[in-house]
């Protein structure tokens, strides 16, 4: 017994010594060296091997000497991600410098002050130049930069190609050709996409809503919702699930239910990210080598429009213009065209930059984002205002409702127009 | 007069006694829902800096808001199902529970194990079971596919079935607490005047379980009244907001869009709703202590 409760006690003793040590190595770390600046970079993870965007935050480092570069993860959730810095940034936290943005964020941190003006060092004009429309549209507030993009995502259509003649370019198509395919293939659905209450149903309703020639944002800013492409584009999407082109499950279906029916060989059609194509393609895929990609449909046959998404650079505005400097010097790094590269060679991030889409390098490494081009080009971000994720609420239970045939188009639309006025203040 | 003066002086040593816990009740229920009626008279949006007292506008704009009723509709819907379900399930189990067997005790722990599953992770589990595609309980069922989470209808009473499969046996133990306070005395009273057993179930067993079952009544609906984890991991309250209750209403409104005005509002009114029921309880608990 003595002797058990001395070997404890010993024990005990050792564990007690490694933390003090490991919390005095803790402690020494953090204290940065005099004349050094640290700079905090929150971002999410971004899977993958961790090492080429480790050496490319080490070449920064390498580059201002002066500067020490702190990582720090954010939740992988954009909806927490929001909340961090909705709670943080109003506190007029300093804590951090560079910070990712989801594209709906830019308006509304600008608009409240939290993120910096960066017109000084990313003229909007410069911007327009160098990226994509759609992005820019995003990070330009009123005529001034907010933020950089990083890289971006855009809705895409995925079809197979051993089941259907080609790539659907009209509503119309894509209908009569999912048909003829669900006759010849019993057991296999026609259009599988987004229809849960939640962000993604808001991505598939604007793609309907501008591939009916409708628009976002009315005059003056607001946010348009009773409107005839509107209505028509959610009498499109109910018209699916009720003529059985999509089944009636996709009510439920957020990206990776639609994905798993899809990867199963159980669709014809998907509407679905860019991040669904390597898992098609993985060697186990019962679809491998049948798929292919397509900007969505249309009303009029011309290329649809995908909904943007993805993430851009932005400067917390509370921290000093010294630090500001260097936070902006760090985003030019990072959103530069070899970081692009990097990112979309190591992540399969895609490129907000035309010109990295012709560079030979990813031309040759990675053909299918170089193809992606087409679509990125035409993404379209949804409403560009300040109340997004005020209203963003509300577009979706609306939506919802229409879908799910629980509401006319009608209906909803003009509920979610006059709760969208409440809210923004139209009207008041 | 001495007398009243020794009373006097111990209702004082009375007060000074109970003091701290009014105190750290006072900082840590009171003074965050005084805040939260505080903030609730104010037009108070996060990201525009826009802070400004209304009065009551809130309140007004509360009554007129169609998403509100619906919310508390789906609130008090979701509350009266579940907690009469689980009761109903619940009595018999702590009946089954409280007879003498082998593997009493092993059993009566693993009834338990749905309740100590943290809710996020068993919600997540119903999820992958409902998934009409892939999941579980379609390949059981015959028939067509049921779009459990995706069909307006059948979302909130899948929410339902996952309530209930989780508290049941917390309710049956509450209610096996109450059988177990029941002489055995009467029961052998009633057997030598031939009572059957329905009769003893009826005139002895319910009648002095009657606490015990307010109490469990009591503990579930204003439980179930706040519910929020179950369904926001299985629908977010969805489809067409058929399952949003107060409590995601609220969150939606305080977290997502940084709406703190109306979100405390909305917080203040489940609160309100809350104390109601919990009033409503108590007093017939209350009457229930009288009468014996």
């Amino acid at each position: 017994m003595g002797r058990h409760n001395a070997s404890l006690l010993a024990l005990g003793l050792a564990v007690l010594a490694v933390a003090v040590g490991a919390c005095r190595r803790a402690s020494e770390e953090t204290g940065a060296p005099a004349g050094r600046t640290r700079l905090v970079f929150k971002y999410q993870p971004l899977w993958g091997a961790p090492e080429p965007f480790r050496e490319l935050l080490a070449r920064f480092e390498r580059e201002n000497p002066g500067v020490e570069l702190v990582t720090e993860a954010l939740p992988n959730s954009s909806d927490l991600a929001h909340q961090f810095f909705l709670t943080s940034l109003e506190g007029g936290a300093e804590d951090f410098d560079v910070l990712v943005a989801d594209v709906v964020w830019v308006p509304e941190f600008a608009r409240a002050g939290w993120i910096a003006d960066l017109s000084e060092y990313f003229p909007p004009e410069r911007l327009r130049e160098d990226f994509f429309p759609g992005p820019v549209e995003a990070v330009v507030v009123e005529g001034r930069t907010y933020a950089v993009p990083w890289y971006l995502d855009v809705g895409v259509l995925y079809y197979r190609k051993d089941l259907v003649p080609r790539a659907p370019r009209t509503y119309e198509e894509l209908q009569r050709y999912a048909r003829e395919a669900m006759a010849k293939a019993p057991g296999v659905q026609g259009y599988v996409w987004q229809g849960r209450q939640y962000e993604g149903l808001s991505c598939n309703v604007y793609e309907a809503l501008w591939g009916h020639g409708g628009e976002a944002l009315g005059e003056g800013g607001r946010v348009l919702l009773d409107s005839k492409p509107a209505r028509e584009a959610l009498e499109y999407l109910r018209g699916l699930v009720r003529s059985g082109v999509s089944p009636e499950t996709v009510t439920g279906f957020s990206e990776e239910e639609a994905r798993r029916v899809f990867q199963e060989g159980r669709a014809v059609f998907m509407r679905n990210w860019p991040y669904a194509w390597s898992e098609a393609q993985k060697p186990d895929s019962p679809i491998r080598g049948k798929v292919g990609i397509a900007p969505l449909p249309t009303v009029s046959g011309e290329p649809g429009w995908g909904t943007l998404g993805g993430w851009q650079l932005a400067v917390n505005a509370h921290v000093s213009p010294e630090r500001r400097r260097l936070a902006a010097k760090l985003i030019a790094h990072l959103t530069s065209p070899e970081a692009n590269l990097v990112l979309a060679l190591n992540y399969a991030r895609n490129p907000p930059r035309p010109s990295v889409y012709e560079d030979p390098r990813l031309r040759a490494a990675d053909p299918f984002i170089a193809n992606l081009k087409e679509m990125v080009e035409r993404s379209r971000p949804r409403p560009v205002t300040p109340y997004y994720n005020l209203i963003a609420d509300v577009l979706q239970s609306e939506f919802s409702a229409a879908v799910a045939g629980l509401r006319t188009p009608e209906e909803a639309l003009k509920r979610a127009q006059k709760q969208v006025d409440h809210l923004t203040g139209v009207g008041e | 007069m001495s007398g009243g003066g020794s009373l006097e002086r111990e209702r004082r040593q009375a007060y000074l006694l109970v003091a701290p816990a009014v105190v750290v009740l006072a900082g840590v229920a009171l003074y965050p829902i005084l805040a939260a009626v505080w903030l609730s008279l104010h037009r108070f949006i996060l990201v525009f800096g826009e802070r400004r007292f209304t009065g009551l506008d809130n309140y007004a704009f509360l009554l007129s808001d169609a998403r509100f009723w619906s919310a508390l509709g789906n609130t008090a819907y979701f509350t009266l199902v579940a907690v009469t379900v689980e009761l109903l399930l619940a009595v018999p189990l702590a009946l089954l529970l409280n007879r003498a067997f082998p593997g009493r005790g092993l059993l009566r722990a693993s009834v338990l194990v749905p309740w100590a599953i943290p809710t996020v992770v068993s919600a997540r589990l119903w999820a992958w079971m409902f998934n009409p595609e892939y999941g579980l309980i379609n390949r059981m069922l015959p028939g067509s596919d049921i779009n459990w989470l995706g069909a307006p209808g059948y979302a909130l009473h899948a929410a339902i079935l996952v309530d209930v499969w989780k508290t049941t046996p917390f309710v049956a133990l509450l209610v096996l607490a109450g059988l177990q306070g029941i002489g055995e005395d009467l029961y052998k009273a009633a057997r030598v005047d031939g009572a059957s057993n329905w009769r003893m179930f009826r005139s002895i067993t319910l009648p002095l379980l009657k606490p015990a079952l307010l109490l469990a009544l009591l503990f579930r609906s204003l439980d179930a009244f706040r519910v929020f984890d179950a369904i926001y991991v299985l629908t977010e309250g969805g489809p067409a907001n058929t399952t949003e209750t107060l409590s995601i209403y609220a969150y939606k409104t305080l977290m997502r869009s940084g709406d703190f005005g109306y979100g405390s509002a909305l917080s203040v009114a489940t609160f309100l709703c809350v104390v109601v029921l919990a009033a409503v309880w108590l007093r017939l608990l209350g009457r229930e202590e009288g009468a014996r």
